[in-house]
């Protein structure tokens, strides 16, 4: 029996070499292992309960994130069976679909939650800018989340163009044309992108290097830069903050963080001078309240696209095929509104809009830097900025159904159900 | 110490919820995959190999288990089927139900899986595992789905390029329907020639037809003649008018001189005689009867002008330097009474009896036809001065089975939008797909139209590799020169005859080895005065009136130039041999089809005089494989031993015209 015992400590030490803390049964413990944790730190120890409130951030941030997860992980399984040139590629899609282990389901689920993806983003954004979230101390990390919504629309139309068949092939040719609708630079940034005048396999090679390299590599970078800073400002921005207590780092100062808990919150040492004028009882421990929603989260994201993934098969149609142009020709659907706006005009559409909008979508916290009416959805003293805001989101979506839905043959109007 | 924070328990269950949700779904994936359709067929098929196999053969077969594919390397090609069509080369299965039947007839030994695999012949997408995505049914997305018995042919033709593929029926018929109705002279299409095309010249049609017979040709060819070769343009009638003027202003050759005829002399009953004589009715129909290598002639009377008939008839190729018609040595009278015959007998009852003299025209009009025309691309067919190196009219049919048809090319037609039912509707009705269309319509019967649609759909993209493809070669074209050329030219042997492959096939005799085959007094004695060999064939050598020294110069040269040294062998038969041979002719039964004297059938040629007329070396070399010589032949192959095929022509070389009535 020594020897079992000794075997039981063993085992039990080489347990405790990883997980330190073990499973935490008192409030201290928890906050122990959510510091002692590569992968927990990222949160804080404890956390608002207003942002733990579903209806205030409705997981739209952590759901992008699982999206991307879930995206890695089938897109490296996928990487397995591609091969980045023409016909190959739509071969290596056939083969996903009929005689790959789990293919269909592999594929379908990369596809959809794409998808989702493009969308989940979007509203995260809007949900941010409904309720002010992108104001002070919060400013800069807008910014990078409008790059991230840049990249996850390249991640998606670089990912389009893979499977190599005709859906693919003439939304990327409608997509590289808007971006040649440039001025100056429009044929040379066509041509970059291409790799040559027309879509071939040197753009199937440029667009599976974006795809699988490139931008994930930045996004990967740039997500974590957006957690870094959401962990240092606090989840989510609380209702209504004073003007006084908000603080950016100033220069030769170290950033006295707004959310920084440790575990000082615990122990009898004098805390810092955190400026937090709520009540204690307005926080919880992120263990279990946090990490047990962020769980439940993960597991409908998960239920959600398997069912999709399921039910739904990822489209492919003939392989490409440069001579027989479909009509109309459509960009993926998240480029539709702009295709509406370039079938007017293909400045407006291809140049005019898409920077404006980026530009706008950048400089919004530097045009409304007054922290007013943070922290709750529509708040009256910004109703003038979400009045616009939403105006320009309705219309974003809006001309996308119109170009999705509502564009036949010759980009002519049709309805739906005439179809 | 405060109490430790707790979850909700509402979250509690939440968990368990979307837990065992998770845990449900994921198993839903792997059963999907293990019970995917083609594992359950093969299980099926496990069970049905069982019941049909003995245990030694069972034990030799392949475990059906797992995916199974073919790879074609040179065309890229991977083919799925017999994941599931298990037993198709395994004659086990003969009985077995679907998907695991033996596949029908020869096709496997001609066409081994390994070279052709499935999809190359049947259509379908290979790389599928089901059988929805298999496009055993057209599915949205695979343009080459499955063909249906009708048009699988189609696929024969992709690789089988010749123009009468072997067993492949529709796509033969096809192929001939589209050389007859002339498509290559608007459209480009692999394999057709526009050599093919015959139209006649129209330079001088203006002293050649009368206008109230153009009017109504034009504006329906098949109302004056229901086979006519030319199609309906759906003139409208001022197009009508205009084109007439034009044409009847084209007056490039003036007629040979036919004033000085005494037409009060002539004589209509005998030129139906010359006309029976001359054999005309070997390529011209009169009522029904008669061949068709040239016009129908029951109402020619009130079609063409008397004094360019005297003409055409005194030298066809004056006007028409391409015509098929060959140039008879017929005395001027004899002409003047054919003509006569022609024209008073064979008339239309409603026609105008005498045309109008040949005279002025409004230019207006005439050059308003001229646009007509060259809109209409009547030039595709009737080469007519420098308009016949126009591009062609019709759009290029290159690839014309690898076309995609959208719903909105049906223009409210109703009919799955599939391309053989686009080509099949535009063959119908060209009209009805296409606003002002200018493609004529042709009549094709449905069975027709089929035939075409089929031929059409084999003409894919040339991206196949040449070991794949099979063709004929072309027969190049024999131009013989000197004064045998002259003669072949003025007679227009090649109307009728082939020289390696070239010519036309009306006669079932090939020239290639006409030497060797006839006896020299013979062939000078026919040419001078043909008659029947085979009674029972309609189409007969015309009486060409041709001269000693003309016939001696063709004798001349079939002799020396048309021979073939392995049929000049010497012949010494044994002295009994045509006693033994005469015994095998009556126990073969070859009376059955040949005439010797007054008896015998009518099937094949009359024997008689075969000991003037034929080689005793052909006699031989056809005996011994008649199918060699003339594939398809009647003549049976009775698998004759060389001395029998000796004693038989022995036989044979003893007739005689003189001896046919005292058969040994």
């Amino acid at each position: 029996m020594p020897s079992l015992t000794a075997a039981t400590r063993t085992v039990r030490s080489a347990w405790r070499s990883v997980f330190r803390v073990g499973w935490p049964r008192t409030d201290k413990d928890r906050t122990a292992a959510m510091i002692s944790s590569f992968f927990l730190h990222v949160h804080s120890a404890k956390v608002k309960k207003h942002s733990l409130r579903a209806s205030y951030t409705l997981g739209l941030g952590l759901i992008s994130f699982y999206l991307l997860l879930v995206l890695v992980v089938t897109g490296v399984a996928l990487m397995l069976y591609y091969t980045p040139h023409p016909p190959e590629a739509y071969r290596s899609m056939k083969d996903l679909q009929f005689v790959v282990t789990f293919g269909p389901v592999l594929r379908n689920m990369h596809r959809w939650a794409a998808h989702a993806m493009v969308l989940v983003v979007f509203l995260h954004m809007c949900r941010v800018f409904f309720t002010g979230g992108y104001k002070t101390p919060r400013r800069f990390n807008w910014v990078v989340g409008v790059v991230l919504f840049l990249l996850t629309l390249g991640l998606s139309f670089t990912g389009y163009l893979l499977p190599w068949d005709q859906l693919s092939f003439w939304a990327i040719t409608v997509g590289s044309n808007i971006a040649s609708y440039a001025p100056w630079i429009g044929d040379d940034l066509k041509y970059l992108m291409l790799g040559g005048h027309v879509i071939g396999s040197g753009a199937l090679l440029r667009f599976y290097v974006l795809h699988c390299v490139v931008l994930p590599g930045a996004a990967m970078t740039l997500v974590a830069v957006h957690f870094f800073r959401v962990r240092k400002d606090g989840l989510s921005a609380p209702p209504q903050p004073e003007p006084s207590a908000i603080v950016e780092a100033a220069p030769g100062r170290f950033p006295a963080s707004t959310r920084s808990y440790g575990l000082m919150a615990l122990t009898d040492r004098p805390a810092q001078p955190v400026v937090e004028s709520d009540p204690e009882d307005d926080e919880v421990l992120s263990w279990p309240h946090l990490l047990y929603r962020e769980l439940l989260l993960l597991l409908a994201v998960l239920v959600v696209l398997h069912v999709v993934a399921l039910v739904f098969n990822a489209p492919l149609e003939e392989i490409a095929n440069a001579t027989i142009t479909p009509n109309p020709a459509k960009a993926p659907w998240y480029f539709l509104g702009l295709q509406e706006l370039v079938h007017y005009s293909a400045f407006v559409g291809g140049v005019l809009v898409p920077g404006v909008i980026v530009l706008a979508l950048v400089l919004i916290p530097y045009l409304d830097p007054k922290p007013r009416g943070v922290g709750v959805w529509f708040a009256r003293e910004r109703r003038w900025a979400n009045w616009t805001f939403g105006a320009f989101a309705i219309v974003a979506v809006v001309l996308t159904i119109v170009g999705t839905f509502f564009r036949g043959p010759n980009w002519a109007w049709v309805w739906p159900w005439m179809r | 110490m405060r109490t430790p924070q707790t979850a909700p328990s509402r979250m509690h269950l939440a968990f368990a919820v979307l837990g065992l949700a998770f845990l449900g779904i994921f198993s839903w994936v792997f059963m999907q995959e293990f019970f995917a359709e083609w594992r359950t067929t093969q299980a099926q098929f496990r069970a049905i190999e069982g019941q049909v196999k003995d245990p030694h053969a069972l034990s030799l077969a392949p475990p059906a288990d797992g995916i199974r594919q073919i790879w074609l390397r040179d065309i890229d090609r991977v083919d799925r089927c017999t994941t599931c069509h298990l037993g198709v080369d395994d004659d086990a299965f003969v009985k077995a139900p679907q998907p695991f039947t033996t596949h029908s007839g020869t096709w496997l030994k001609t066409h081994p899986p390994d070279r052709f695999g499935c999809t190359v012949c049947h259509g379908g997408q290979g790389e599928a595992t089901d059988y929805r995505d298999a496009a055993h049914q057209p599915i949205p997305h695979w343009s080459d789905p499955i063909r249906p018995r009708e048009l699988i042919e189609a696929n024969c033709g992709t690789c089988h390029r010749e123009r009468e593929p072997k067993e492949a029926f529709l796509l033969a018929a096809g192929r001939a329907r589209i050389a007859e109705a002339g498509c290559i002279a608007c459209h480009d299409l692999p394999g057709f020639s526009l050599d093919e095309v015959q139209a006649p010249r129209l330079e001088s049609v203006g002293y050649k037809v009368r206008p109230d017979w153009l009017r109504k040709w034009l504006a329906d060819p098949k109302a004056y003649l229901p086979q006519a070769r030319m199609p309906n343009f759906r003139l409208e009638p001022d197009e009508i008018q205009d084109l007439t003027a034009f044409l009847l202003s084209q007056r490039q050759t003036t007629p040979l001189d036919a004033s000085g005829v005494d037409w009060s002399k002539a004589d209509a009953d005998h030129g139906r005689a010359v006309f029976g004589e001359a054999r005309c009715v070997s390529c011209h129909m009169i009522d029904g009867r008669g061949g068709t290598l040239g016009p129908e002639l029951t109402t020619v009377g009130s079609k063409v002008r008397r004094d360019w008939l005297y003409s055409f008839l005194e030298d066809p190729m004056h006007d028409q330097p391409d015509t098929r018609m060959l140039r008879y040595r017929l005395a001027d009278n004899d002409i003047r009474d054919l003509v006569a015959y022609l024209t008073e007998d064979l008339v239309d009852p409603d026609a105008a009896t005498t045309p109008p003299a040949v005279g002025f025209l409004d230019p207006k009009q005439v050059e308003a036809g001229k646009q007509t025309f060259i809109k209409h691309g009547c030039f595709s067919c009737h080469r007519f001065g420098n308009l016949a190196s126009t591009a062609k009219i019709g759009p290029s049919l290159m690839a014309i089975g690898d076309r995609t048809v959208e719903p909105s090319d049906f223009r409210g037609e109703s009919a799955d939008p599939t391309l053989e039912n686009y080509l099949y509707l535009k063959l119908r009705e060209p009209d009805k797909l296409a606003e002002d269309s200018r493609m004529p319509t042709f009549n094709f019967t449905e069975q027709e139209a089929a035939t075409v649609v089929v031929a059409l759909l084999s003409t894919r993209k040339a991206d196949l590799p040449a070991s794949r493809v099979t063709d004929a070669p072309a027969p190049k074209p024999y131009r013989p020169q000197g004064a045998f050329g002259a003669l072949v030219s003025r007679y227009r042997c090649l109307s009728c005859h082939q020289v390696n492959g070239w010519g036309g096939t009306l006669s079932t005799v090939p020239l290639d080895r006409i030497g060797s085959q006839l006896q020299y007094a013979h062939i000078v004695a026919y040419l001078q005065q043909p008659y029947a060999i085979r009674v029972s064939v309609e189409a007969r050598m015309p009486h060409f009136g041709m001269t000693a020294d003309e016939a001696r110069t063709i004798a001349d040269y079939f002799s020396s130039v048309f021979v073939d040294d392995a049929l000049e062998k010497p012949f010494a038969p044994a002295p009994d041999a045509a006693r033994r041979g005469a015994a095998l002719y009556t126990k073969l039964g070859c009376r059955g089809c040949h005439i010797i004297g007054q008896t015998g059938g009518y099937v094949g040629p009359d024997l008689s005089d075969t000991g003037h007329r034929l080689k005793p070396g052909w006699i031989q070399a056809w005996l011994a494989a008649p199918e060699k010589w003339k594939p398809g032949t009647l003549q049976p192959d009775y698998g004759l031993k060389p001395e029998e095929v000796q004693d038989l022509t022995a036989y044979l070389m003893t007739l005689s015209r003189t001896a046919a009535g005292r058969t040994p």
